[in-house]
C-alpha cells in the first residue's frame, strides 16, 4: 500500500486554521465531504466516534484521525497542516499542527489496517515530520508524502 | 621508586586507553569487553607488548574482588519489585539451568576432547553461568529497554547463577584430585549448606548494613567507603563459615539496595565507577594471561563446545526451565540468546589451575574460547535480536540532564532541575505552547547562569537551565519533554502501538472499527479485562496479545491494573531494520555528539536558586 494510493495532490491542505479539535474535525470533514461528495455532518460524526473511543493523536505532534463511512467507494486519505498548533488530548499531551485523514469504506477490512499502518509508520519519520512543517507549499507537501518509502529511512 | 611510578604511568594510561577504546567501540556496536580483553592480549607475551604473565593466583584474587563488586553493584540497581517478578523463573535458571547446561556441555566435551567424564562435565560447568557483569553491561550501557521481566529475569539470573557454577566447579574439582568418583550425599549437604549459609550472611548482612550507613554520621565522601568495606567482609565473612560469598554480597546489595539509604546517590555512582573499574581490570587481566598460540591446538574443539553451548545447551535449558512459567516464544528465544558468558568462566578455569589438576590449561583455553565466541557472536547481536524478536520497549528519554533534589520527606513533590537538551520538544515550540503535566510548576528559567524573567520568555533554547517542582511520576513527562530522544534514529518503535485506548473500551467498539474477529459472548468484555485474562502470570507494560491483524498491547499500568492498551497495526515491512548507510550515519552522528565538548553546567547556580524558592515551594504545596 503506497501513500499514492491514497492521497491527491489537492487533498493536500498546507496550512488549515483552526483553534481547537472540534474546528479541526469539522474543517476535515467540510473538505473531505467535498472530496468524496458524502455528507460533512455524517462524516464528522464518524470522526468525533472514533476521538471517543480514544484520541487519534499518536504524539510529536501528530493526529490520524480515521473511520469507515458507509458508501465509499474507495479508501481516501487527506493531509493538512496546521498554522498553529492546536491540543488535540495527544497522547503525549503535546499539541498537533500535522494531520492525517484516513477514510474507509464499510467493507474495505484488511486494506483499512493496512493503509492506516502504511501512514502511521510514514508519520514516524521525524525528519519527515521536520521537513513537512518546514513547507507551506501543497505541491511540496505532496511529493514530501508520496516519496518512496525507502528515502525517508535517511 | 622509579619502577613504582612507572606502574602508574602505565595503570593510568591503560584505564585511559580503555575509556576511550570502551567510547568508541559502544558507538560501533562491538561488544566493550572484546576490548578489554584484546587490549590485555595485545600487551601479553604473543603481542606487541611481549609481557609474559603467568601468575594465575594473582588474577584469581583480583577477579574475586572484581566479581564481588560487581555482583554487589548489580545487586543494589536490583528493584525489589523486579525480583518479586521473575524470582521463580530466574531460580529455576540459575539452578537446573545451570546444571542442564553444564551436563549438555560437558557430554559434547567429552566426544570433542576426549577426556574423562568428570574433567568433561568441569568444562562444562565452568562454561555454564551467564555473567552478571556482561549482562549487566550489555542490558544497560546499550540503553536497551527490554520489557520488564525479559530484563529482570536475564539480570537476577546472571548475579545468582555464579554461586551456582563456583559450587560445581569446585566440588569436581576436588573429586578430580581426590581421584576418584566421590559423589556421594556429601555434595548435596554441602550444597545446601554453602547456599544456605550464603544467603542467610547475605540478607542478614545487607540489612545490618543498611542499618549502619543509616546510623553513623560520617563525612559524606565515606558512605560509599563504608558500603564496599561492608560488602567485602559480607563476602570475605561468608567464605570463611564456608557459605557461598558470590550469592552473600549479591543478596546483600539486592536488601541494601532496596532500603532508603542515607547518601543513595553517593553510593550508587560510586559504585557504578567501581564496578566499571573492575569489568576493565578484570578482563585486561584475563587478556593479559592468556598465551593465544597455546590456544591453537585447542581452537577446534573448543570452537564446537562453543557452538554447542550457544546453539544446543542454552536455549534447551532455558526451554526446559521456563516450562512452568509461560513465557511467550520470542522472550524465550531472546533469553536462550543472551546467555553471555563473560569473565566467570575464565575465573572458574583458574581454580582447577590452582587447585593443581593435571592438564588443567586445556580448562582455561576451553573457556577462553567460549568467552570469546559468546561475546562476539551473542554480544554483538543482541540488540538486532532484541528489535527483531521485539521484546524491546520504545526508548525512554536520556535522564542525563536532569537534577534531582529530595525536598523534606512528606512533600509530595519534588523539585527537579533539566538542562534543556537540543532537538527536545521544549526547545521547538515557543514556551507558551508547552503542555506540562498536572501539579507542575516552572519556578525559575536559567540562560547563560543568570535569572531569565518568564515575561520576556518566548522559547526555551538548548542549554537553558529549567527548575520545577512536580509530583515525581510527572518528571517522565518533562523528561520527554527537555530531553533529548535517546535514538538517533529519530523514530518512535511502535512496541506500544499505534493508538491507545482506555483499558475500559469495548472490545465490540474495537472490533467494529478494526474489523477484528471478536466472538458474540465476548464483545461486552472491555479490552484491559480481555488482556488480563489473555495474559499469563503478572503482568508488564509491553506484553501483547494477536488479534486479527492487530496486537493489542498493555501501555500504561496503575497498581497493577491495565489503564491504557495500544492497538498495533501489523504491517508488512514490520521488522525490517535500518540499512546499513543509515546506521554509519548514525555512527557518525553519534559520535560527534558525543565528542561534543559540553559546556559545564552551572550547578552551584541552580542549587542556591533552589534555595530562594523554599518559600514559594511550601505555597504551592497546597494546589
Amino acid at each position: 500500500m503506497e501513500i499514492v494510493e491514497l492521497l491527491n495532490v489537492d487533498a493536500v491542505v498546507p496550512n488549515m486554521k483552526a483553534a481547537s479539535k472540534k474546528q479541526v474535525l469539522q474543517e476535515l470533514a467540510a473538505r473531505a465531504a467535498r472530496l468524496t461528495g458524502k455528507d460533512e455532518r455524517i462524516i464528522f460524526d464518524v470522526l468525533l466516534e472514533r476521538e471517543r473511543l480514544g484520541t487519534t493523536g499518536v504524539g510529536n505532534g501528530i493526529a490520524i484521525p480515521h473511520g469507515k463511512l458507509p458508501g465509499l467507494p474507495r479508501l481516501y486519505g487527506m493531509f493538512a497542516r496546521l498554522d498553529t498548533p492546536v491540543d488535540f488530548d495527544a497522547i503525549d499531551d503535546q499539541p498537533v499542527d500535522l494531520i492525517f485523514l484516513l477514510l474507509a469504506p464499510e467493507t474495505a477490512g484488511a486494506d483499512h489496517l493496512k493503509a492506516l499502518a502504511r501512514v502511521s509508520r510514514l508519520l514516524r519519520d521525524k525528519g519527515l515530520c521536520e521537513k513537512l512543517r518546514g513547507s507551506d507549499n501543497r505541491d511540496a507537501l505532496f511529493a514530501l508524502l508520496t516519496e518512496p518509502a525507502t528515502s525517508h529511512a535517511a | 621508586m622509579e619502577l613504582a611510578n612507572q606502574i602508574i604511568f602505565f595503570a593510568g594510561a591503560l584505564l585511559l586507553v580503555s575509556i576511550i577504546a570502551g567510547l568508541l567501540s559502544s558507538r560501533i556496536g562491538a561488544p566493550l569487553l572484546l576490548v578489554f580483553i584484546g587490549l590485555g592480549m595485545l600487551i601479553g607475551e604473543d603481542g606487541p607488548g611481549g609481557i609474559a604473565f603467568n601468575d594465575y593466583g594473582g588474577v584469581f584474587f583480583v577477579a574475586s574482588l572484581g566479581l564481588a563488586i560487581i555482583l554487589f553493584d548489580g545487586g543494589l540497581r536490583t528493584p525489589m519489585a523486579d525480583v518479586r517478578l521473575v524470582w521463580a523463573p530466574s531460580l529455576s535458571l540459575a539452578t537446573l539451568g545451570v546444571a542442564i547446561t553444564a551436563a549438555i556441555t560437558g557430554l559434547v566435551a567429552m566426544l570433542t576432547l576426549d577426556l574423562g567424564v568428570v574433567e568433561s562435565l568441569l568444562i562444562g560447568s565452568i562454561v555454564a553461568s551467564t555473567d552478571a557483569a556482561a549482562v549487566f553491561l550489555l542490558l544497560h550501557q546499550r540503553g536497551m529497554d527490554l520489557k520488564k521481566r525479559v530484563g529482570a529475569t536475564l539480570e537476577v539470573e546472571s548475579g545468582a547463577n555464579d554461586p551456582m557454577a563456583v559450587f560445581l566447579t569446585v566440588t569436581l574439582a576436588e573429586l578430580l584430585i581426590a581421584g576418584h568418583g566421590d559423589a556421594s550425599w556429601s555434595v548435596l549437604t554441602n550444597f545446601f549448606l554453602q547456599m544456605g549459609m550464603g544467603a542467610a550472611l547475605g540478607i542478614g548482612g545487607g540489612y545490618a548494613l543498611a542499618w549502619a550507613i543509616n546510623r553513623m554520621e560520617l563525612a559524606s565522601g565515606l558512605y560509599p567507603v563504608l558500603a564496599i568495606a561492608g560488602a567485602l567482609f559480607i563476602f570475605g565473612g561468608a567464605h570463611f563459615v564456608g557459605g557461598s560469598g558470590f550469592l552473600a554480597v549479591y543478596l546483600a546489595g539486592i536488601v541494601a539496595g532496596n532500603q532508603r539509604l542515607r547518601a543513595n546517590q553517593l553510593i550508587h555512582r560510586f559504585h557504578d565507577g567501581l564496578s566499571w573499574v573492575s569489568q576493565i581490570v578484570m578482563f585486561f587481566l584475563l587478556g593479559l594471561l592468556v598465551t593465544p598460540s597455546s590456544l591453537v591446538p585447542d581452537l577446534i574443539p573448543a570452537g564446537l563446545i562453543a557452538l554447542a553451548l550457544i546453539f544446543i545447551a542454552r536455549p534447551l535449558a532455558v526451554l526446559l526451565c521456563l516450562l512452568p512459567f509461560r513465557f511467550p516464544r520470542e522472550e524465550r528465544l531472546f533469553i536462550a540468546w543472551v546467555g553471555l558468558r563473560g569473565a566467570v568462566p575464565l575465573y572458574l578455569a583458574i581454580i582447577p589451575i590452582l587447585a593443581g589438576v593435571t592438564g588443567s590449561l586445556i580448562y582455561f583455553n576451553v573457556a577462553f574460547v567460549v568467552v570469546l565466541t559468546s561475546v562476539v557472536l551473542q554480544g554483538w547481536t543482541v540488540p538486532w535480536i532484541g528489535r527483531r524478536l521485539d521484546v524491546q520497549l520504545p526508548p525512554v528519554p536520556e535522564t542525563a540532564g536532569r537534577l534531582d533534589l529530595d525536598l523534606t520527606p512528606g512533600m509530595d513533590r519534588d523539585l527537579y532541575g533539566w538542562r534543556v537538551e537540543e532537538g527536545s520538544t521544549a526547545a521547538q515550540r515557543p514556551f507558551a505552547q508547552l503542555h506540562l503535566p498536572r501539579r507542575t510548576r516552572v519556578l525559575a528559567i536559567l540562560r547563560d547562569g543568570a535569572l531569565l524573567p518568564r515575561e520576556t520568555l518566548e522559547r526555551l533554547l538548548p542549554e537553558d537551565q529549567v527548575l520545577a517542582l512536580c509530583p515525581p511520576e510527572q518528571s517522565i513527562k518533562l523528561d520527554r519533554l527537555f530531553g533529548r530522544p535517546r535514538s538517533r534514529r529519530e523514530r518512535t518503535p511502535s512496541t506500544l502501538g499505534d493508538f491507545a485506548f482506555p483499558a475500559a473500551t469495548t472490545l465490540a467498539a474495537l472490533a467494529d472499527t478494526y474489523d477484528l474477529p471478536v466472538a458474540k459472548h465476548m464483545r461486552e468484555q472491555t479490552v484491559g479485562a480481555y488482556l488480563d485474562e489473555q495474559l499469563p502470570g503478572p503482568i508488564t507494560i509491553g506484553d501483547r496479545v494477536r488479534m486479527g491483524a492487530v496486537d493489542l498491547i498493555v501501555r500504561e499500568m496503575k497498581g497493577g491494573n491495565i489503564v491504557t492498551v495500544g492497538l498495533r497495526l501489523i504491517s508488512d515491512d514490520d521488522g525490517r531494520g535500518p540499512g546499513l548507510r543509515v546506521r554509519l550515519q548514525e555512527i557518525v552522528g553519534d559520535l560527534r555528539a558525543r565528542l561534543r565538548i559540553v559546556p559545564a553546567r552551572p550547578k552551584p547556580a541552580a542549587s542556591k536558586t533552589a534555595d530562594a524558592n523554599v518559600v514559594p515551594l511550601r505555597k504551592a504545596q497546597g494546589d
